[in-house]
């Protein structure tokens, strides 16, 4: 198993940007704050899924990265429209 | 090797990105950076990760993955800065900080 270490210290960098986008989701005083980090750390995920896919050379990963890829916007959308709208009407 | 090259810029990237988030002082100029930083950093691996691939199974998804990825990024960003406009927050520049 050839040895990319280009793709492992991306991967490490991915992981610090998300620990500290989870601060930022701690610290941020609003609520909008918080979705930025939520959006931002899936974009992060999507990126670890498809690097390591083309690490192991495994193909499947790169169809989950794409799903997650799906679930997370719309998470943000659909959070969005709950905190404009607030949900419990027809 | 071309990879290589793209994968530094990306970290270039990421590590603006994450300055970025803390240093500017109110939600929308980090919605700002966040979206175009992060959509770039995302660009750039993703493109990386092709050239590495070169003609293969992998290269198909990675390009859907890739148009997935600039299409929804910036809208993403959009949704949140329209319902934080939407629900009071102001736009215009604070005094002094």
């Amino acid at each position: 198993m050839k040895t990319y270490m280009f793709l492992v210290i991306t991967i490490i960098l991915l992981i610090v940007t998300i620990f500290i986008s989870l601060i930022r989701m701690i610290i941020g005083p609003t609520v909008w704050e918080r979705l930025l980090a939520l959006n931002l750390i899936s974009a992060k995920t999507i990126l670890i899924l498809a690097i390591y896919g083309v690490y192991k050379e495994n193909v499947l990963l790169l169809d989950v990265a794409f799903s997650y890829g799906i679930i997370g916007f719309l998470t943000i959308t659909l959070l969005s429209r709950l905190i404009l709208k607030g949900g419990r009407q027809k | 090797m071309i990879y290589r090259i793209l994968l530094f810029i990306s970290w270039v990237y990421i590590i603006f990105g994450m300055i970025g988030i803390f240093r500017f002082s109110n939600i929308y100029s980090r919605l700002l950076t966040s979206s175009k930083i992060d959509t770039v950093a995302a660009m750039t691996i993703l493109i990386a990760l092709i050239f590495k691939c070169g003609f293969s199974v992998f290269s198909i998804r990675l390009i859907l993955i890739l148009i997935f990825i600039i299409i929804t990024s910036p809208i993403s960003s959009h949704v949140i800065a329209r319902s934080a406009y939407l629900n009071g927050i102001s736009i215009k520049k604070e005094v002094g900080k």
